[in-house]
Formats: structure tokens, sequence, C-alpha cells
């Protein structure tokens, strides 16, 4: 019993992991734009494209594909940034949802306009397994938790210590004072937007080989599961995000392993809702954002 | 004032909108010169792959029927809607291809649930369906005696399938606990209601019973707990798109070998076989066609398929869907005329002579197809027999 509590404690960590990727750009974005990025999980899944395209088409191998995709998805972010979020940033709130809910179909069905609504199976990775015990783990997984934690350290570092981390703290405390001081809101907001992308492509291109398959809407999902952990984790706060990324995973874990796996996305909403109503600032913070 | 600015713009959109739909109407309501059916079926989502296979099969029976001078010298037209195996959707691509593009017959869809949700709407708008793909008993126990006039079923359902699947992993392969991983939808759901009429029987147990949603791709919390389990057999009917994640979950979390899957989930699929062998190994699933069915007449159709569609094995809803396009061509043709209430009359009582055997339609406006039973072997599908899957009706 212990063991498999154990396990099914790994099992989560590892699928927080991949949540916390994607949602440290998300709550980033959010507090920057003050925006929810309904594309966000779009990024996601345009990473994995990206990879899965120079794997099989061009024969590019799994760890270069990697930095590709990711290459390849802060370029889109780079456009998209310029054409649609700059703009969001004087823009009242009901522009950026709109914004993004049309962007994020406008992704999905380009890339199935472009590769068909199939699924495909994404190659490479590391699949031969680690033994723990009894427990068995493919090596991509344990990569996974490691390349995450080095992410948000590497992130902790860019948001604290450099100017650019300066400057995104200054904006999402206030617009108008960082405009009067001369800093370019919307250099920082593209600046923002294309890192936060650039993390989700990283947590899709980590997936794809565990995840077998890829499709148009598979961003969706995740986009979901996102705002549960920037809610825990505090709007706006980068720390939290992975720690509540975890949560959620377990909790995911606990609930598929125990009581039925038909009920695992719910936990996710379940938490939502509990967080807005007791804590909506998140569990970490009084009010800090970063 | 933002909202007000807002509300305007939407007010202004929609007058435009509304303005511009009378002149398109006209142009789709264009004199009935081809016999106009409508292929509903999930193109995009997560199952995709048979919806895509489903839609080519149907356009190579286009293509042969009007080759051969259509249905009484009308060209078939084919109309495309996209399910994404979820009624919502499924149902508004039904009520499009109605009031837009005016058809008389629909073939659809592979997903239980979807069928479920447009077989009233066919029964009001008097439009025929003949489905070639879902397995839920429901669907034809509400048709014919049973209700629905306008809906037909041209594939086997999972009553008996349930059945024989359990009693040869029972008896054949020795298996007596058995955990439940299918999808969360009337299929699979159904399809485990009908195996455990069945459990007492051939002595076995359930030991875990879990339902994944269709984009789920986490299945180590699962098979954490069924390696525990002491379980032999994994009962799964689900989706082919999701059979290679879980598969190869089973390789990871070190199942493959020990636990085989039994059911429905196109376990031969080779892209599946491909991503994780050893854990399809030994698989068993009961198929209303596979490819290695050995007649003449299917290796046709295998050529003919492949030759279109640049050497691409079909599938089952490939298969199914070509044939019973075929089915009503052949039936119209009998009826001598291509209205879809004389297609149905001749529908009770026609006799097709298909490639799984002679096709007639029951008092349910169910047809008596046979199922294939075969085991994965060395990654190849051995046929282990076939059996008759006629339906006892409840009273």
């Amino acid at each position: 019993m212990i063991e498999l509590i154990f396990e099914q404690i790994i099992n989560g960590i590892v699928a927080g992991s991949v949540y916390a990727l994607v949602a440290a750009g998300m709550t980033m974005i959010f507090g920057v734009l003050r925006a929810i990025n309904f594309a966000h999980g779009e990024y996601y899944m345009l990473g994995t494209f990206a990879a899965w395209y120079v794997m099989a088409k061009l024969g590019v191998s799994y760890p270069v594909s990697i930095v590709l995709g990711i290459l390849i998805t802060m370029a889109l972010a780079y456009v998209i940034g310029r054409l649609v979020m700059q703009h969001l940033v004087t823009a009242p709130f009901q522009s950026g949802v709109l914004a993004t809910l049309g962007l994020s179909l406008v992704l999905q069905n380009a890339i199935i306009l472009a590769f068909g609504g199939t699924y495909k199976i994404f190659p490479g990775g590391w699949l031969n397994p680690v033994f723990l015990g009894d427990i068995a783990l493919a090596w991509q997984r344990i990569i996974i938790v490691l390349v995450t934690i080095g992410a948000f350290l590497a992130l902790d570092l860019v948001v604290r210590r450099t100017r650019l981390g300066k400057q995104i703290r200054a904006v999402s405390q206030n617009v108008e004072a960082c405009a009067v001081n001369g800093i370019d809101v919307e250099r920082v907001v593209l600046a923002t937007f294309v890192l936060g992308s650039g993390l989700a492509a990283l947590s899709g291109v980590l997936t794809g080989p565990i995840n077998v398959s890829i499709y148009g809407g598979m961003g969706e999902a995740v986009t979901m599961k996102t705002f549960a952990v920037i809610v825990m984790g505090g709007m706006g706060n980068v720390r939290g995000t992975l720690l509540a990324g975890w949560l959620l995973g377990i909790a995911e874990s606990f609930v598929a392993g125990f009581i039925g796996l038909q009920y695992r996305d719910a936990v996710g909403f379940v938490i939502l809702i509990a967080m807005l109503m007791v804590r909506p600032h998140g569990l970490f913070s009084v009010k800090s954002r970063f | 004032m933002i909202l007000q600015a807002v509300r305007r713009r939407l007010a202004i959109g929609t007058a435009i909108a509304l303005s511009s739909l009378p002149l398109v109407a006209p142009l789709s309501a264009v004199a009935q010169d081809t016999v106009r059916i409508g292929v509903i079926s999930p193109n995009t989502g997560a199952a995709a792959r048979y919806g895509a296979f489903a839609w080519r099969g149907a356009q190579l029976a286009r293509d042969e029927i009007n080759a051969a001078g259509g249905i009484g010298g009308k060209k078939i037209e084919l109309f495309q809607g996209d399910s994404q195996c979820n009624p919502t959707e499924g149902v508004s691509a039904l009520q499009r291809m109605l009031s837009q593009d005016k058809v008389s017959y629909v073939l659809g869809d592979v997903c239980s649930s979807v069928t479920l949700a447009l077989q009233p709407i066919v029964e009001n708008a008097k439009v025929l369906l003949v489905n070639p793909a879902s397995s839920n008993p429901q669907i034809t126990y509400k048709a014919g005696v049973g209700g629905f006039q306008w809906s037909f079923r041209n594939y086997p359902t999972d009553e008996v399938r349930a059945g024989v699947v359990l009693k040869y992993a029972a008896q054949e392969k020795k298996i007596k606990k058995m955990a439940v991983l299918s999808v969360d939808s009337d299929y699979g759901r159904g399809a485990i209601a009908l195996t455990k009429k069945y459990l007492a029987e051939n002595g076995v147990e359930i030991v875990s019973e879990d339902y994944y949603k269709d984009k789920e791709a986490d299945f180590r919390p699962i098979l954490a707990n069924v390696r525990r389990s002491g379980a032999g057999a994994i009962i799964m009917y689900g989706l082919a798109d999701t059979t290679p994640i879980i598969a190869r979950q089973m390789v990871e979390t070190g199942l493959a070998g020990k636990v085989i899957l039994i059911g429905s989930a196109e376990f031969n699929n080779p892209n599946a076989i491909a991503a994780a062998p050893t854990a399809l190994e030994g698989a068993v699933e009961a198929s209303a066609w596979v490819p290695e069915h050995d007649t003449a007449r299917n290796k046709d159709f295998i050529a003919a398929y492949k030759k279109a569609y640049a050497g691409e094995e079909p599938n089952v809803h490939a298969y199914f869907f070509w044939e019973t396009l075929k089915l009503i061509g052949a039936t119209a043709k009998q009826a001598n005329s291509d209205k879809q209430d004389d297609v149905r009359k001749a529908l009770q009582s026609v006799t097709y002579d298909g490639i799984m055997g002679k096709v007639n339609f029951d008092d349910h406006n169910q047809a008596n197809l046979p199922m294939i039973l075969f085991e994965l072997v060395g990654g190849k599908p051995a046929i282990k027999g076939t059996f008759s899957t006629k339906i006892i009706y409840p009273k």
C-alpha cells in the first residue's frame, strides 16, 4: 500500500511538472497583461508539432528537435505577439478573452488544415525504464521532472536578477508607473509572451514521447488544467506555480488511482472552484506576484 | 460604454450575416439532379482516425457506383460532416446537412453516442439513416418495431461480441481475473455492461473498473493498480488512437507480456503494434471485418482501396462505409427509385450479397452480420473463428 501511494505520488509529480511548465508562462503573461491567455495550450501543441515535423519529415534527431521545436514556437509567438498580444496592453479585458479564444481556434484549425485531423505518432524520446524498487519509470519522465526544476530555477533567476525580470515585475505591479518611467511596456509584454510560449513548447516537446499521440486539439485540455494551477499558485506567482502544478498532478493521480480514472479531469475544476471561494489569491502568498 | 460598443458591433455583424443568408440558400437548393448523401463521422478529435477511413471508404463506393452509371442515371454526391465523436457536434453537422445540403440519406456516425443523438432527428426529417459503424445495442433496440422507422444499421452490435471475447479469454487463455479500462461513452460503458452478464458463467472476476475520457493520455495511475491486482487481462472497448498510448505505457510499467488486452480498440492497427509490439502480443479482439478475411471479393476490395489511396490498407470503418453505400446503391436499383422512402421500404426485405455474407434486416432494422475473433500472434491477427451476432431483443 505504501509503495502504491509512493508510485501515485511519482506519477503525480511527472504529470504536475508538465502542467507547471505550461502554467509558468500563463501566469507571467497574466502578470503583465492582466489577461488570461486562453490560447496558451496551443503553444504547447505547436511546440510538439514542430518537433514532430522536423523529426518525422526532415529526419532530425530528438535532442535537436527539442531545440528546434522551442525556437519555431518562439518565432511564431513573436509574430503573434506583435500582431495581437501587444495591442492588448491598452485594450479592455474583454478584448483579451476574445482575442486569445479566437487565436486558439485559428491555431488549432490551422494545424488540422495543414496536417489533417488524425492522431500522429510522436517518435523519439528515452523510453527505457529505470527501476525505483518495484516501480518502473521511463527515463523520459525523470528528464521531464529534472528539466522542469531546472527551468524554474532559471526562471526565478531571470525574474529576480535580470533587467528584463525587473521590468516584468514592474509592469505586473503598475503599468502606468512603468510607462511614466520610460519602460517600454509593449516590449516587455512581447518578451514575456515569447518566453512563456517557449516554456509551453518545452513542456510539449518533452511530453511528446510519453503521450505518444499528437493532434490539433491537444492543447485545449492542457489549458483547462493550467487554470487550476495558476489560481492555486497565485496569479502571477512563478514560484508558487511549480508547487501548485505538482499538487494538482498528485491529487489527480490519487483520484484516478483510488477512485476512478473517469473522475480525473474533475479534480482541477473542483480545486479551481474551491480556491476561488476560499483563497482567491492563491495558496502561497498574500499578495506578492513574483 | 465598452459593452455597449461591443454589443453594437455584434448587432451589426449579425445583421450582415443574416442579410447574406438568402443569397446563399437558393444556390444550394438547385434542382436535385444528383442523389445527395451525407457522411457524418469524427474527422477531428480522438476518433479522427476512424472518420478519415470512413470518408475514404464512402468516396471509393461513390466513385464505383457513379462509374457504373449512378443510381437510375443520377450521380451520387457526398457531403461531409464532422461529429468529433461528440453528440452535440454530430447533431449540428446533421442539421447543417438537412438545411443547407438537402441530403436524402445519411451514413453515420462511428461513435454510438453520436448515432443515438442522430436517430430522432432523421426520424422527424424523414431522411434515411443507415449506420455503418456503431455497435451499442440500444441503436436498434429503438428502431423498426422498437420505434424509429428511418434508422437502419449495417453493423453488428456488442451484444454477442462481449460474451464471445470474454469466453475466449477465460477458456483458451485461462484468465480469471480481469481489469476494465474502457472509453467513457455509450460504446465503452455499454460493452462493459454486456460483458458483466457473462462473468458468472465463465468464472471471471472483475478486479477494477475505469473509464477514460477520449483525450486522456496518462494511464499510469490505473496501470499501477492493475499491476498489483493480479489481473491477467484488461477488458478494453476503446478508441484506436488511444490504444498505442496505453500499450506504450504498459511496456513502461512492466505489464507488457504479463497482461493482455481483450475487447475492441483496433489492436491490429499497424501504428499501435509498431509503437508497442510486446504489449499488443496476444491481444484478443472481435471485429466486424479484418483485412485478413480470406475471400476473393475481400481481396478485390482491398486492392481497389489500395489503388485509390496510395497503397494504404483499409480498416474496418473504410470497409463498412464502402459496403453500406454499395448496399444503398443496390437497394435503390432494386427498388427502381432514388427516393429515400422507397429505399427504406425496400431495405426491410432486401437480401444483399455482401463480402461478409448475405445481409438481411430484421424487424428492428438490424442487419445480421458475423464477427471475426482474432488474436495477435507475432504482430499479425490470427483468425480464431467467426460467430453470428444474432440478437435476442428484450421483451
